[in-house]
């Protein structure tokens, strides 16, 4: 019998019970699976027009209700957002590969070529970055591409400064001075010594940057200098409904609920998983 | 006043005395007295329970600590019992006036932000009636008294700007100023280097016998418990395991965890049997590394070198000043020999050493080199392995990069992972290890994988800076030994840098004296401790004695 209810009864570790990674991972999770579901199928045409469907109100056929060209607004948020993560991850990979190199070398080596950068660096951050993507689109055009590439370099600067501040607390561990006295080389010292030291800090802000990305790429978006319309990003398709606000209120709210939706999920996942990293690895 | 004084037997009683955390017991069934105008000295292991011991009978244990059984007397009074909560309002009549304590880490237990001057004030403020000027003049008056020069000056300092000693003493100076009738010092001179050291030391008997207070003298060092105290209590695992006068303790040990103590701190007069005797024999046979055309190729050789440090070096690229720190420093290091750099902190023996392996560069004179790469060995075990690997990971990788460095040396992933194994059984600790992280070991299991991994490549020079001085005396012996052993088989030569001249007399064939940066005195061990030259050197074996 006890046996029995034993088994029923499962003992849950600390971790699956924590709230904020409950939360966090049940929000990004449905997030990512309508994301992905949308990559191939969506319940209407994310293009096609209608008239006789224009400005429908949110009801079973249509969830999220219709907008100005009776698309369905629901399978329009499940291409935009993923439009958006999808713009979002490359400009983090981008800007966090950059700012681990820069970072590094800048942190390690020091001297010239690191007063150099970093004051570089501290004239980049002395802009708005959203003011800076703007610029640098304006000059080089606006478009997918150039989104990524202008917000990759906005967003390098965080990272190579944190990267390099911990390049800077490792590069004179006593570990490292026997690396060198070991006769490793440089490039393995920085990526193969220092760098698996870095990541716990880093990815705190990696997961930080992601949610930075996702709000940038929404805000060029909605200024019209991201993606362009036909194409659904949350960041145009807010920029539309901002038209119907009084006509069709629902196209705005649940646009804007979506992009909290994806931010705030994953804001709670990598909050619980910062938190219980301590844990996990003393499990291990 | 009179008859307290017949009813009193001793100042502290501490009577069947048990304390657990949760389960498990930190303290079990401890029985001691101090009397007044006596010192007990504490001794035992990290983790022994003697500053559990010490923090009840203050008071200042942490909510989870409980007591099981016993109780702490004071004076008469009953502070602590088993059963009863904590009296904290009974507490607090006693602590800092009646008794005090001082704590391990200077460097830690003043606060920054405040002058030295209003946090010793602080106790004043709390305890008396007097007013500003005539606190001051008492901190002064204290500060003089334990010995800190231009007191009056100091008040207005910050800790930043005085050295741990001068920290330590500041410290004492606090505890002392209300003279209260009981001080714990848990550790005083654990974080300072043996002149200061002998100090404090000299200090606390000092105060004693003019307070002729009872004094709890907390230490793992079995050494200093000898030189201060009246009697010891050595203490294991949480009991008491031997108490008594400290001419019986090191005279007749009765049991037999005091006898292996003794014998594990590193003394003149108990050299451990099978070290040094034995190393100079070897002393005459040359390994296979010795390869020169009589066998005598040195493997190191030091010319009249200058190492210098650049100071205020930011800011003014053409004025660079530069503050020399080793200066003329000339010696000669053979193959398969321990050679011994005894000197004070700050008298420039590291930056030698760095100087030597080229991790300074700014120097003066010549270094030669006649070995590959030679290795080095940190002081800090927590700092000298990288965290984020395995210790078969961090014992394979100098193997690799000598391979990456020289083809002849290329060995396939199955070899390296079997010298590593070899390795690993070499330094004491078996094949679990190999896939365990730094984290997941104790400072001496450290220690031994930095001992491993500096020695895996076989390098014919090794450089040991301080590699026992952040470890218990039962781990410091055990890794000498192992150091010796090592460097018996693997033909190493050693520079073995110390500030405890004991050590360095158990490990070295010849001796280096060092101060102010330079190196004062060298020859033969035995040589330089029979008749010593230097004025410098004798009063270092003479602070250092241990009878």
């Amino acid at each position: 019998m006890t046996g029995m209810k034993k088994e029923r009864k499962p003992h849950i570790p600390r971790v699956l019970r924590d709230p904020y990674l409950l939360a966090g991972a049940f929000m990004t999770l449905t997030a990512l699976l309508a994301v992905l579901v949308g990559l191939f199928w969506t319940p209407y045409s994310t293009t096609a027009m209608d008239a006789a469907e224009r400005f429908h109100a949110p009801s079973w056929r249509h969830l999220f209700g219709t907008d100005n060209f009776g698309r369905d607004i629901f399978s329009r948020v499940m291409k935009g957002a993923g439009t958006t993560i999808f713009i979002s991850s490359l400009v983090v990979l981008f800007s966090a590969s950059l700012g681990i190199v820069t970072g590094a070398v800048t942190g390690y080596f020091g001297g010239v070529v690191d007063e150099i950068v970093m004051r570089f660096i501290d004239a980049v951050n002395g802009f708005p970055s959203i003011l800076l993507a703007l610029v640098m689109i304006s000059i080089l055009n606006s478009g997918r591409h150039n989104l990524i590439l202008a917000l990759g370099i906005v967003f390098t600067p965080s990272f190579a400064r944190i990267v390099r501040s911990e390049f800077i607390r490792f590069r004179d561990a006593d570990y490292i001075s026997r690396a060198r006295l070991m006769g490793v080389g440089k490039l393995r010292i920085l990526f193969v010594h220092i760098l698996p030291n870095v990541f716990s800090t880093f990815w705190v802000s990696v997961m930080i940057g992601f949610n930075n990305g996702i709000l940038a790429e929404s805000g060029m978006s909605f200024l019209g200098i991201g993606v362009k319309p036909p194409d659904a990003s949350l960041g145009n398709m807010l920029s539309d409904a901002q038209g119907y606000l009084m006509k069709a209120p629902w196209y705005a709210l649940f646009t804007g609920l979506s992009i909290v939706w994806i931010v705030l999920g994953f804001s709670l996942l990598s909050e619980g998983i910062r938190r219980n990293a301590g844990e996990v690895s003393d499990e291990r | 006043m009179n008859d307290k004084v017949f009813v009193q037997k001793s100042m502290i009683q501490i009577e069947d005395l048990s304390v657990s955390f949760g389960s498990t017991d930190a303290v079990k069934n401890v029985s001691l007295e101090i009397a007044k105008g006596e010192i007990l000295g504490m001794v035992g292991e990290s983790g022994s329970g003697k500053s559990v011991t010490a923090l009840t009978l203050m008071g200042l244990t942490a909510e989870s600590a409980k007591i099981t059984s016993g109780r702490v007397c004071f004076d008469g009074v009953t502070l602590a019992e088993a059963g009863k909560p904590r009296d904290r309002a009974l507490y607090r009549e006693y602590q800092g006036s009646r008794m005090s304590m001082v704590f391990q880490e200077p460097m830690t237990s003043l606060n920054p932000t405040q002058k030295v001057g209003s946090q010793v004030e602080e106790m004043l403020k709390l305890h008396t009636t007097l007013d500003r000027n005539e606190r001051r003049d008492r901190v002064a008056e204290s500060f003089a008294a334990v010995g800190l020069k231009d007191p009056k000056l100091l008040l207005d300092q910050y800790p930043h700007q005085l050295s741990g000693g001068m920290r330590q003493r500041v410290m004492i100076a606090m505890a002392v100023i209300l003279h209260p009738d009981l001080i714990v010092a848990d550790e005083p001179t654990t974080a300072l280097d043996v002149t200061i050291q002998n100090q404090i030391i000299s200090l606390l008997r000092e105060i004693n016998r003019r307070e002729n207070n009872a004094m709890l003298f907390i230490t793992h060092d079995l050494n200093l418990a000898r030189r201060l105290c009246h009697r010891i209590a050595v203490m294991k695992d949480g009991r008491v395991v031997e108490c008594a006068g400290t001419e019986e303790i090191f005279g007749a040990p009765k049991e037999e965890y005091t006898r292996s103590l003794i014998r594990a701190v590193p003394s003149r007069v108990n050299a451990v049997p099978g070290g040094r005797k034995e190393a100079q024999s070897r002393g005459a046979v040359y390994g296979a590394d010795g390869a020169g055309a009589d066998g005598r190729q040195p493997v190191l050789e030091v010319h009249d070198l200058h190492v210098y440090y650049p100071e205020s070096a930011k800011g003014f690229p053409g004025r660079k000043q530069r503050k020399c720190v080793v200066s003329g420093a000339d010696f000669v290091l053979y193959p398969g020999e321990v050679l011994g750099l005894v000197g004070e902190s700050g008298c420039g023996k590291s930056s030698l050493s760095k100087a030597i392996l080229g991790m300074n560069r700014e120097i003066k004179g010549t270094v030669k080199h006649h070995s590959t790469r030679p290795q080095m060995v940190f002081q800090d075990p927590y700092s000298s392995l990288n965290p984020s690997k395995t210790v078969g990971w961090l014992l394979m990788e100098p193997l690799r990069a000598a391979g990456a460095l020289d083809k002849n040396l290329l060995m396939s992933g199955q070899e390296m992972e079997e010298r590593a194994r070899e390795m690993l059984a070499r330094v004491g600790l078996d094949e679990r290890y190999m896939s365990r992280r730094p984290s997941q070991l104790s400072g001496g299991q450290r220690q031994r994988v930095s001992i491993g991994q500096a020695l895996i490549t076989r390098p014919g020079l090794v450089i040991a800076d301080e590699p026992v001085s952040a470890l218990d005396v039962t781990l410091q012996a055990q890794i000498l030994d192992l150091m010796r052993r090592l460097q018996r088989e693997m033909q190493a030569a050693y520079l073995f840098i110390s500030h405890d001249i004991n050590v360095v007399y158990c490990m070295s064939d010849r001796i280096m004296v060092m101060k102010d940066g330079k190196i004062i005195e060298q020859g033969e061990t035995e040589e330089v401790f029979a008749n010593p030259k230097e004025e410098y050197t004798k009063a270092l074996l003479k602070e250092s004695y241990t009878g």
